[in-house]
């Protein structure tokens, strides 16, 4: 679904408040059809990346585009460009939901009729139209959401921007919610999402950007993105016993760099590793293993998630911030410690 | 009793640390200490009789319960309502206290605040001593009256607070209520005075809830303006016992409401008349009219959506809440009407008049706020002023549809109360020139309420402060200048009350119909040149903040 045309373009984007650097020249491309993860610590920068696209902001330097259209000086352009659902819901009291859908369809000069059919296309869409006759403030936070979605989808805008979608939400919700995201994906429309449930956003995007302290870490797929980031790899050697398995992992820790990690959970059977080390080294560590006699049964590393890059990229902003070393991503030895509790 | 320190500690913690709070009493010490240096004596004549002290003495007095009628209210009543909706009365409810012991806690904090606004002013109170002329029992029997007030205002102020929904519902409920009790009491009897019909010997009991005519007894005052209010009944006595009353049973009230019901209230599912059978529509069309849970046609295109939204929005902006509101205020007026026209032939239609522009103002200062003080803050509030940001709409079609709504609002409200007019030119046909005149100066009066309220709205990001901010702006408009012209010759002159009156188009009003006490002035038209340029500039900078508002950050 995804096209090579640009539409949403931010070049060398900053905005400062007085001394404070909100966003410190950012820069990156979208292309139609595709779903942007666009995560970050709290304080990182996101949300005014995204209120400079919506025409809420205004930026101190740089440029942003929407399907060509700048985001500064074509205001009114960009508003039926760019659908935008905030964190904060925006609801009014005494309305229902199709009430509130409509006050936004005519406010977006929507005509009745044409109107009418398109509210029911979006409840239809959202799996909403069961409460259309509810009252906007007596549904619940999923509910909300779904609403907010619709709302955004009124004036078919080309780009949506979703700050927090699945905030809050329910386990069920969540699923809901990635498929309703995944289907206006499906039907050409770009998104910008911002979350902090990670794994819920590594299975729908197809980009991910990471800012932190005001600047972008990393962009590019989840692939490009962690390799860019993981600088250390976490290696699993698995065992067919337990025996002499804190022996082994002596072993292991005399091949490897000082640096590294070698964690051992007898439960599993497994030793693990986090290394920097490369794939020859790797390689001698297994041959050696096995020349030993040791009774390796598997010998992988372990995929780099979103949670690990997006910690590296945080502590990275924090080590630059603070002028100390970055330690070790958080994710990866909790994990491990975790495990080797085990 | 330790339970009850606990909460008076944590919630007079909680006001003072508010720099809101401070802000008021440093506004409050440097007013009163204004009016001392105003009166302070200058020339080497020295004031043997103590007239200059305790001239300065009422102005203290006035100014003192003035403050306490626009500043009392407001914590109390939206203190627990904030407790509700931040849940933590769960937690209180559920700790060891007793209900009884929030509920003197809370009143406590309350209090304990009273006192230190009181607090503010002992300067100013300890120089007007030092001046000569009064007595310490003069003071502290002022201070023990005022402590009566406030303590009564607090027990209002947190009964409201056990019914309100919303920290605006608190504050409207709480000013009207205030309103209901110290100013409007003293009208009917103003106007009725010398009558000898029940109603009139009902209005001078009714009189008696109001502090006023109790305040101007203590102050020993013999004023023209005094007169009107005042009399040698002992009200004071009478004034003690309803408000003795008063609060021991707003007491009762609220300690037996304090309890998990107030956290147990069930939303709207939202059921609607089109789902349900032929017969049941049909049955509900004709009990209706108007039916509340039809649904709502989509917003046609010669109407301006934002105007729509804030109607369907308002609590009791739904089109049958506006016939109830049209049919009730038509119903009064007409009552109004007809129960004093009998005592047209005693005192003339000039008081009828009189009655129906005090309802009709006493009713847009309650309302108008409630109305108009959400415009923005509300947006602001709920996060949806983004939300309007992003739709093509422009500042203008947006504060058009927002003005407009109250607008249109508060016209039906002016117009439902025509028949009383309509009767009084029946009866004398030529006060048809005063009745535009009165016209003039109510449609002025709605106007000016609604723009302070706006523009007021437009500088604050909370509902409750706009809100509280409009009621004392539009209550130290209408009804501080009437306090000025009660005191009329004593201790303020002719000329200073005609020049407060000025800006006050109720006072306008009632020239025009030349009420009982107003025929001396001449305020027309020149408080209609006020009001007009207070309105232009109020549009103007509300425009500007409008739209500057709806620009990127």
């Amino acid at each position: 679904m995804v096209d090579q045309t640009p539409v949403v373009e931010i070049r060398d984007l900053s905005k400062h408040y007085g001394e404070f650097v909100a966003l410190d020249n950012l820069s990156l491309t979208l292309n139609r059809g595709s779903i942007l993860g666009f995560i970050g610590p709290n304080g990182a920068g996101k949300t005014t990346t995204i209120r400079i696209l919506v025409g809420l902001s205004r930026p101190t330097s740089g440029t942003a585009t929407i399907g060509g259209v700048d985001c500064v000086r074509e205001l009114a352009k960009v508003r039926r460009l760019v659908g935008y659902m905030p964190d904060k819901f925006g609801s009014y009291d005494n309305m229902r939901v199709r009430e509130y859908l409509d006050f936004f369809g005519a406010a977006f000069g929507i005509a009745r009729r044409e109107r009418a059919n398109r509210i029911a296309e979006v409840l239809d869409l959202t799996n909403a139209t069961w409460m259309q006759d509810r009252y906007v403030e007596s549904l619940s936070h999923g509910m909300q959401q779904r609403v907010g979605i619709a709302r955004t989808l009124l004036h078919k805008p080309e780009v949506l921007i979703l700050d927090e979608p699945a905030n809050g939400l329910d386990p069920e919700a969540r699923i809901e919610m990635r498929l309703i995201l995944l289907k206006l994906a499906a039907e050409g429309k770009t998104l910008i999402v911002t979350s902090h449930i990670l794994p819920e956003l590594s299975r729908i995007c197809d980009k991910v950007a990471i800012v932190a302290g005001g600047r972008l870490r990393a962009f590019g797929t989840l692939q490009e993105v962690t390799r860019e980031l993981s600088q250390m790899r976490t290696m699993e050697i698995q065992f067919l016993s337990a025996d002499g398995l804190n022996q082994v992992a002596d072993k292991v820790r005399k091949m490897l760099e000082p640096t590294a990690e070698v964690k051992v959970s007898e439960a599993e059977l497994i030793i693990r590793c986090r290394t920097s080390a490369t794939d020859e080294t790797m390689a001698g560590l297994l041959r050696q293993l096995i020349m030993d006699g040791d009774k390796v049964a598997q010998f992988r590393e372990v995929a780099a998630d979103l949670e690990e890059a997006f910690i590296t990229a945080s502590r990275a902003a924090e080590a630059e911030r603070t002028g100390q070393a970055a330690p070790a991503p958080a994710a990866a030895s909790l994990r491990a410690s975790s495990e080797v509790a085990q | 009793m330790k339970g009850c320190l606990v909460i008076i500690e944590r919630e007079l913690l909680a006001l003072l640390r508010n720099l809101r709070t401070l802000l008021i009493l440093v506004f409050v010490a440097i007013a009163f200490a204004v009016i001392v240096i105003l009166k302070w004596p200058s020339s080497g004549v020295s004031d043997l009789n103590g007239m200059q002290a305790r001239e300065t003495y009422q102005w203290l007095t006035y100014g003192m319960l003035g403050a306490a009628i626009m500043i009392v209210p407001v914590f109390p009543s939206t203190s627990l309502v904030r407790e509700i909706r931040g849940r933590t009365l769960e937690l209180l409810l559920n700790s060891p206290l007793s209900r009884s012991a929030i509920y003197f806690g809370k009143a406590g904090a309350m209090l304990g605040f009273v006192l230190l606004l009181f607090f503010a002013t002992l300067p100013a109170m300890a120089c007007c001593f030092l001046m000569g002329g009064l007595s310490l029992a003069d003071v502290l029997r002022l201070y023990g009256f005022l402590l009566l007030v406030c303590t009564q205002l607090v027990v209002i102020g947190i009964l409201v607070g056990t019914f309100a929904r919303s920290t605006e519902a608190a504050l409207r409920w709480s000013y009207g209520v205030t309103f209901a009790i110290t100013i409007i009491p003293t009208f009917p009897d103003y106007f009725l005075k010398g009558n000898d019909s029940p109603i009139a010997y009902a209005a001078g009991w009714l009189k008696m809830l109001s502090p006023i005519p109790s305040l101007i007894q203590l102050l020993r005052q013999g004023s023209i303006g005094g007169t009107g209010v005042a009399e040698t009944r002992p009200l004071m006595f009478w004034y003690l016992v309803f408000t003795g009353v008063s609060i021991v049973a707003g007491s009762l009230v609220c300690i037996f409401r304090l309890s998990h019901s107030l956290l147990d209230r069930s939303r709207s599912q939202g059921s609607i008349t089109d789902e349900q059978s032929l017969g049941i529509r049909a049955a509900r069309r004709v009990l209706y009219l108007v039916d509340p849970q039809r649904r709502s046609a989509g917003i046609p295109w010669y109407l301006n959506p934002v105007m729509v939204k804030e109607f369907r929005s308002r609590q009791f902006g739904r089109l049958h809440w506006l016939l109830r509101l049209i049919a009730g205020c038509a119903v009064l007026s007409l009552m109004l009407t007809l129960a004093s026209a009998g005592g047209a032939e005693t005192r003339g239609v000039n008081f009828t008049g009189a009655i129906i522009i005090v309802l009709q103002v006493a009713l847009i200062v309650l309302l108008t706020p409630g109305l108009a003080a959400s415009m923005i803050a509300g947006e602001m509030e709920s996060g949806s002023w983004n939300l309007l940001r992003m739709t093509p709409m422009g500042s203008l079609r947006i504060l058009f549809g927002k003005l407009s709504s109250v607008v249109l609002t508060l016209a039906l409200l002016l117009c439902a109360t025509l028949p009383g007019y309509a009767v009084i030119m029946l009866i004398q046909p030529n006060l048809q020139a005063q009745v535009r005149q009165v016209m003039v100066s109510l449609v002025l009066a709605a106007l000016t309420s609604m723009l302070i309220s706006a523009t007021v709205s437009s500088f604050f990001r909370s509902t409750a402060v706009a809100t509280t901010v409009a009621y004392c702006i539009l209550i130290s408009l209408f009804a501080g200048t009437l306090l000025v012209w009660v005191n009329l010759d004593a201790p303020f002159g002719h000329s200073l009350v005609e020049n407060t009156l000025r800006l006050n188009p109720l006072a306008a009003a009632l020239t025009a119909i030349e009420a009982d006490g107003f025929r001396t002035f001449d305020l027309i038209p020149s408080s209609w040149w006020i009001s007009s340029v207070l309105c232009t500039v109020l549009l103007m900078v509300l425009y500007l903040r409008v739209r500057r508002l709806g620009q990127p950050d």
